[in-house]
């Protein structure tokens, strides 16, 4: 069959020849005379075709149309039929040799026609995409209750004759942008758009963000365990501060590098910690500066490792508890209420009272209580303690003063004394004080020994001070003991205990106390001393970063919708672009849930119930500030509602793929104030004008300015810029396209050039991979066909959509790597998760996610004709089908244009397992009717050599009856192959040219959104040059395209008159 | 017909439109010129029109005998209660529909008898559904309701796009009438008063939109264009009527508001289910008067649908239909079981002396008499009364005779509801039998 497909390339050298006199009577007119003219005469015109009217090549030229019929015909066999005078094989070649350079030469005379490519509306692929696209709502499926596309032209869904209109359709359109409008949020500046379409979704998914950011790089553990009326909630859970990971980081710092601002964001970005906090926190520990609290852990910190990192830890959490307060947050603001979540709190007092139960252990036996005083870590100078009037107390009898306590006797040993009771009532210089104190120089451990009956039921109870003289640097520790003190008397945690009293609310109730609070002078130096240093600590190691409960539920009736304290977190650990990011949430979270509003209603409601049982005035100085607030939101609303309509107008630029002009900015305004005269709130307002740029004719529609008069011209660069972006990604020109229309750059060469190859790029090819590969290769939504019988084939449902997925995936890589063309037939890789892979049986695979694989050729797979999408599309529900794989082949990937199948057709059996014989015996039985000869003669054979595959995919060696497969064929040229490998050799190598022209013939038809024609010829031969002579790269073609006159140009407005 | 003699708007107006009118309200607005419907006049003449792709089975499609003796091949036997309402005609063909020898090129036509198009166009003809709803539509809510149980198959085949195999009506011989398969979406059409607040303004910027966007493109995409702007004003001119209140006129139908839930949403998986579904909003449009005219395509020509709920586990294209076996009965008898269901409803529905049946004229067709693409006659059968202008009960044979043409019986059920254009397709006069 060496001319089919033939004339295209062999004749083209003919084109003088068409000119010559001699070109009809030799090239034409005998065959046409001898086989046509019998049915086709002017008398007869059999099938409304008269060919006598042809006499000359000048009256060929009026009707190229009907010629490229006749050479179709002809060429694919259909004519002459069988029953005429058949000519030779020799007469038909030249005949078709003579057509075809007749057609050559017409075509070269109108060539870069941009054809007729009628107003297209956008397929429902396009408008989908367009729409996630400029959205960036990727879930948004507007067209699910379309109606499904046709396809024309060169069999794509592209094409403007097959997308129609109509009035149920415009209401679904209409119905579709209301609903997308739904989704847009309205903030301060302007408009986006969220997956959902609700205040309350658009409210939980801010607060998921701005949740997800506190994550980052708080722990979620934590938290006091509150009881408020019956309901137990952590009122300070999560948001802490996680030390343990930035010690271990501090480390790795110390030990395994130099210390570097560099070494210090590389362990940061390794363990996704904030570069900011590790390093504020390693060069504290590393510094040499003394720091009271610090210095203990600092010195731990120099030989610790990863096992005493613990035990680190807890050297911080204990101070961190004393030095911090969490309370409820639902009120805060009232008078004498929390002014924060986490408060700063000081464990410095200038007397402290102290108080012990005794406890005998039995009548007899005394009891031994130490009075013991440190001297808080600083040394002792200055630090000279008084008891002041230590003494029993029993409920219902008189206070005994310890002075007067007949006490056990009982030995001094170091720095523990016994209690001397000649030791009250004077200072340590000898001179008087008050008779029932006891004045010891820190550190001192006073024991004493009481009687069992006297110290039965009684609390020993005595205030803590310092001494008149101590003056400006004492501080001391005060404790009462039952045991003798073990360690040393520096620096004791002060230890905090946080109760609950009875009160209606939580923020009342809370109280927290010291065990061991220091005891400084007021105002003294020690306690500035002792303050700073707290602080320092304080800010290095706060208790939480952030409330990340953000809805507080801590009150029975709480103020705040949202409270926010996240300083901490911003000044340790967020650069200036997360702050931001912070902010700019919050104000969103602000601006939708329009708290403020609301709070100030809130506000009334929490007065009345404070009334029942509570005094409200508590409250009051809440009422001017939240006033105050919902005023100034009032104000943002008011003020940001130009900016919304500001936002539709850039939106419609962008929706309309072209700079809007004054009018239509105007209309969009003037609909706006219309709608709102409907009484339509400012919302519902905006949202229709935007619903109604959804429906505009400018976004549904490829509306391009024709060129003036009636000849070609250049479409504009805005509009070159959406053929390109709809012809690689279905959807709309992104900023960068867009910015390369300015001043026309786009129209330069080398920026179109830059421009696609971006394009192709581009994750988004993925939807060219099935608007045009899946749909030329008839697979197209293949993921949801069910023609498969469950009964023999369980496993299809499950495995559609991997198939499918696979040849999408390989045609997005193919455009993406600018893959040869070539693959298509042969590729030795593809795309497979586990399941398609074991499908396959092919190894290596494990897991759902998608990856590309390798060498597949020793599988028996490769190209599009290994893929189970192909496979299973041609075969019957429950076999195969050798005929429709090779008609596919023929007509599909080589563009073989096959006569129309006879009527009364035999028939087939419909079952692979019960047939007597083989799908291949039956099919050659079938086909040897001579009236079914002609065209199973072409395609049977492609088929049958991929009989090794079955009707889903699989290989195998025997069917469904278990005979022995023989994929051993001839087919009509003479070739001679045996199964997969051999029809790829086959096609690669013999039908190569047919191939390539089939590829090139539709990528052409897709990308102008219309039939090939005529005048298309010499594109298509410099496309098929451009090929072989660049690895047959796709590229080569589509450059060929994208600087075509037909891509790049528009009829002109009148030229449908001139035809 | 000359096809000049309707504006664009009236073809359009054959389309549905979800956004219709309240019930019944829609008459004085266009005026009511169909004497079918004059005050005090009978309840007025239905047209269904059902459709099945790749005919029957070749052995079994048969009828013989008249009245009470009438016999039916096993096909049509779900059908035999109503053999005294049944019309079986033999030997009808399209002879536009012989030249592609394709599914599709059977199919886009068979309503009209157009020649159709093939290479990159499409041009069919007015499908005699839509060209009866652009003359008396305008007497309902909804003009006419376009159904179908599939999908349509986006491709190209033996170059003719598949639109043609998946559409029957035509609303302009370039607008094939989409179709609805959703059954809420279909529910909904004839029932939701969806005007809200604002619509009309929207229609009202866009169609100025469209009239500046015309005066700058070319002739052939003005033409493309109108297409949006008519049906945009379509839309736009029954939100109008809406708001305005009509005197009833006339007949009453015998329910005024839907007596069955709105179904679910999607489609349903069992496709038994599907069909009744679309069954059941075709009886409710004509027993509430809300269209007179309903077209439901049970499948494509050149289906892929498989049918597990008959224990037929394979599609029925090719495999199934180019063969006579039982299960291709079998998938054949499940078809005409959707009729005769219809039937059986609108004959339980007394509207004065008559059934609404006795009211209706379903016509039932196929593209080609059996599965090997044989169309020199096509299978057609016309169930109830036609306003008791169609007498039942009759075989029907024109399989020897000369003027067979497929459009004749058009023109006779055209004639039924007092549309009587010179010319519909390739016939002039109407069958004198029918």
């Amino acid at each position: 069959m060496a001319w089919l497909g033939g004339g295209l390339t062999a004749t083209a050298a003919n084109n003088s020849g068409v000119r010559s006199p001699r070109f009809f009577a030799t090239q034409i007119q005998p065959l046409l005379t001898e086989s046509c003219l019998k049915c086709h005469s002017r008398e007869k015109h059999k099938g409304d075709l008269d060919l006598e009217q042809f006499s000359s090549v000048d009256a060929m030229r009026k009707e190229p149309r009907i010629w490229e019929e006749v050479a179709s015909q002809v060429q694919s066999g259909e004519m002459p039929p069988r029953d005429s005078k058949t000519p030779s094989g020799a007469q038909r070649r030249e005949f078709l040799a003579g057509v075809n350079a007749f057609l050559d030469d017409v075509a070269k005379s109108v060539a870069g026609d941009p054809g007729p490519v009628l107003l297209r509306r956008l397929s429902n692929a396009e408008y989908t995409y367009t729409v996630r696209d400029l959205t960036g709502v990727p879930s948004l499926d507007p067209v699910r209750e379309f109606p499904a596309d046709g396809a024309s032209g060169e069999g794509f869904m592209n094409v403007g004759n097959s997308l129609v209109m109509s009035p149920s359709l415009i209401s679904k359109y209409l119905d579709a942008a209301k609903e997308i409008a739904g989704h847009a949020i309205l903030v301060p500046d302007g408009i986006r758009f969220s997956p959902h379409t609700s205040t309350r979704d658009w409210t939980d998914d801010l607060l998921s963000e701005i949740r997800a950011l506190y994550r980052e790089y708080t722990d979620p553990q934590g938290g006091d365990m509150v009881n408020l009326q019956g309901i137990v909630f952590s009122t300070n859970e999560g948001g802490r501060l996680p030390l343990e990971k930035y010690l271990l980081a501090t480390f790795e710092l110390r030990d395994k590098s130099r210390g570097t601002a560099a070494d210090i964001d590389a362990v940061a970005k390794r363990q996704n910690l904030s570069p900011k906090y590790l390093a504020l926190l390693f060069n504290r520990l590393r510094s040499t500066e003394a720091s009271f609290l610090l210095d203990p852990m600092r010195a731990h910190w120099k030989t610790a490792g990863r096992t005493n990192v613990a035990a680190l830890v807890n050297e911080v959490v204990p101070w961190q508890k004393a030095l911090w307060k969490f309370s409820s947050v639902g009120h805060i603001g009232k008078a004498g209420g929390p002014k924060a979540w986490m408060e700063p709190v000081t464990p410095l007092v200038s007397r402290q009272e102290l108080r012990l139960k005794l406890a005998p252990t039995n009548a007899t036996q005394p009891v031994t209580v130490f009075l013991v005083v440190g001297n808080a870590g600083d040394g002792s100078d200055h630090d000279i303690a008084v008891w002041q009037k230590p003494r029993l107390v029993v409920k219902g009898r008189p206070d005994i003063n310890l002075r007067d306590v007949p006490t056990v006797p009982q030995s001094n040993a170091g720095q523990l004394q016994a209690l001397n009771p000649q030791r009250f009532g004077h200072n340590l210089d000898g001179t008087p004080s008050d008779p029932d104190d006891l004045v010891v120089q820190a550190p001192s451990v006073v024991s004493v020994r009481i009687p069992a009956d006297l110290a039965a039921g009684a609390e020993l109870v005595a205030t803590g001070k310092l001494a008149s003289g101590s003056g400006d640097e004492g501080s001391v520790q005060f404790q009462i003991l039952t045991n003798q003190p073990t360690s040393g008397l520096a620096l004791l945690e002060t230890g905090a205990t946080v109760s609950d009293a009875p009160g209606p609310w939580t923020s009342d109730r809370r109280r927290m106390t010291f065990a061991s609070p220091i005891v400084v002078n007021d105002s003294s130096a020690a306690r500035q001393r002792l303050d700073s240093a707290m602080g320092e600590f304080r800010q290095l190691f706060p208790a939480a970063l952030c409330y990340t409960k953000i809805v507080p539920v801590d009150e029975v009736v709480t103020l705040t919708l949202f409270y926010r304290e996240d300083d901490q977190l911003s000044r340790l650990m967020l650069d200036e672009t997360q702050k931001r990011r912070l902010d700019r949430l919050w104000y969103e979270l602000h601006f939708v849930t329009r708290d403020a509003l609301t709070t100030l209603d809130g506000f009334e409601q929490l007065w009345q119930f404070a009334t029942q049982d509570a005094d409200p005035k508590v409250f009051e100085p809440l009422r001017e500030p939240l006033k105050q607030k919902a005023a100034a939101f009032r104000e943002v609303l008011t003020n940001s509602q130009p900016r919304h309509l500001d936002a539709v107008l850039a939106f419609a630029n962008k929706a309309y793929r072209r700079p809007l002009s004054e009018s239509e900015k105007l209309e969009l305004r003037s609909l706006y104030e219309r709608l709102r005269k409907e009484e339509l709130s400012h919302e519902d307002a905006i949202r229709l004008t935007l619903a109604r740029v959804f429906v505009a004719p400018a976004f549904l529609y490829h509306a391009e300015t024709p060129f003036p008069g009636s000849r070609q011209g250049p479409v504009s660069s805005t509009e070159l810029a959406s053929r390109l972006s709809y012809l690689f990604w279905s959807s709309t020109p992104d900023d960068q396209l867009m910015a390369a229309t300015e001043q026309d750059n786009l129209l330069n060469p080398v920026t179109l050039r830059r421009q696609t190859r971006r394009l192709m790029q581009d994750a988004r090819v993925r939807r060219m991979a099935t608007e045009f590969a899946c749909a030329w290769l008839h697979i197209y939504n293949f993921n949801e066909s069910g023609e498969k019988s469950e009964r023999q084939f369980p496993t299809f449902p499950q495995l559609r959509g991997a198939m499918y997925e696979e040849t999408v995936r390989f045609f997005t890589d193919f455009f993406q790597r600018d893959g040869s063309i070539l693959e298509i037939l042969d590729g030795d890789s593809t795309f497979l998760n586990e399941a398609l892979a074991r499908h396959y049986a092919i190894p290596g695979v494990a897991g759902e996610e998608w990856r590309r694989v390798d060498g597949i050729h020793r599988y028996g797979r490769g190209g599009v004709l290994g893929q189970a999408s192909v496979l299973a599309q041609n075969s019957g529900a429950s076999r195969t089908s050798p005929i429709l794989r090779g008609n596919w082949i023929s007509e599909v990937l080589l563009g073989e244009k096959l006569p129309r199948p006879p009527k009364d057709v035999p028939r087939l059996p419909e079952e692979e397992a019960t047939a007597g014989l083989t799908m291949r015996e039956l099919t050659e039985r079938h086909s040897r009717d001579p009236r079914c000869a002609g065209c199973h003669v072409r395609i049977d054979a492609m088929g049958f050599s991929l009989e090794s595959f079955d009707a889903i995919g699989r290989r195998r060696d025997h069917d469904l009856g278990n005979r022995v497969l023989d994929t051993r064929v001839k087919v009509m040229d003479g070739s001679e192959f045996e199964g997969a490998d051999g029809l790829r050799q086959y096609l690669l190598n013999q039908r190569r040219d047919a191939f390539v022209q089939q590829f090139c013939r539709k990528l052409l038809g897709y990308a102008l959104g219309r039939s090939v024609q005529l005048s298309d010829r010499p594109l298509l031969a410099e496309m098929r040059r451009r090929l072989a002579g660049n690895h047959y790269q796709v590229t080569a073609a589509i450059d060929v395209i994208v600087n075509s006159r037909q891509f790049r140009e528009i009829r002109g407005r009148d030229f449908a008159s001139a035809e | 017909m000359n096809l000049h003699q309707f504006n664009r708007r009236t073809f359009l107006r054959g389309v549905g439109v979800s956004m219709a009118l309240p019930w019944m309200e829609s008459l004085p607005v266009w005026g009511d010129t169909s004497p079918a419907s004059r005050p005090g006049s009978d309840a007025p003449v239905r047209m269904a029109v059902l459709f099945s792709g790749n005919g029957f089975h070749s052995q079994e499609w048969w009828a013989k005998g008249d009245g009470r003796q009438m016999e039916l091949g096993k096909v049509l036997a779900p059908l035999n209660d109503f053999k005294s309402k049944l019309l079986f005609i033999r030997g009808l063909y399209n002879a536009e529909a012989l030249k592609g020898n394709i599914h599709s090129s059977q199919t886009g036509n068979l309503l009209s008898g157009a020649p159709l198009a093939s290479g990159g166009e499409i041009r069919s003809g007015t499908s005699v559904d839509q060209l009866l709803a652009q003359k008396c539509g305008q007497s309902t809510k909804v003009p006419s309701l376009v159904l179908g149980c599939e999908k349509s198959n986006p491709s190209v085949h033996k170059n003719y796009s598949m639109i043609y195999s998946s559409h029957i009506s035509w609303s302009s011989p370039t607008t094939p009438t989409p179709l609805e398969i959703y059954p809420a979406l279909a529910f909904d059409r004839l029932f939701k008063d969806g005007a809200s607040r604002g619509d009309k303004s929207v229609l009202d910027a866009v169609i100025s939109d469209a009239s500046d966007l015309r005066r700058r493109i070319s002739r052939n995409d003005q033409r493309k264009l109108d297409e949006y702007l008519d049906s945009v004003r379509d839309v736009e001119l029954r939100l109008d009527s809406a708001n305005k209140k009509g005197e009833l006129q006339g007949w009453r139908p015998t329910l005024s508001k839907p007596n069955i839930p709105r179904p679910p949403e999607g489609i349903p998986q069992d496709i038994g289910e599907h069909m009744r579904l679309m069954a059941d909003i075709l009886v409710l449009g004509f027993q509430t008067d809300t269209t007179r005219i309903t077209t439901l395509k049970l499948n494509n020509d050149h289906s892929s649908l498989r049918f597990p709920n008959l224990g037929v586990d394979y599609m029925i294209h090719h495999l199934l239909s180019h063969s006579d076996t039982a299960d291709w009965l079998k998938v054949n008898q499940f078809f005409i079981e959707q009729v005769a269901y219809i039937a059986r409803k609108l004959d339980s529905i007394q509207e004065g002396s008559r059934t609404l049946l006795d009211n209706t004229m379903m016509l039932f067709c196929s593209s080609m008499m059996s599965g090997n693409h044989n169309n020199d006659q096509l299978p057609v059968v016309v169930v109830g009364g036609g306003g008791g202008r169609i007498q039942g009960g009759r075989v029907l044979d024109y399989k020897d005779k000369p003027e067979r043409q497929m459009c004749r019986l058009f023109l006779s059920l055209m004639d039924k509801m007092n549309v009587r254009p010179p010319q519909f397709g390739d016939a002039s006069k109407p069958l004198d039998e029918v």
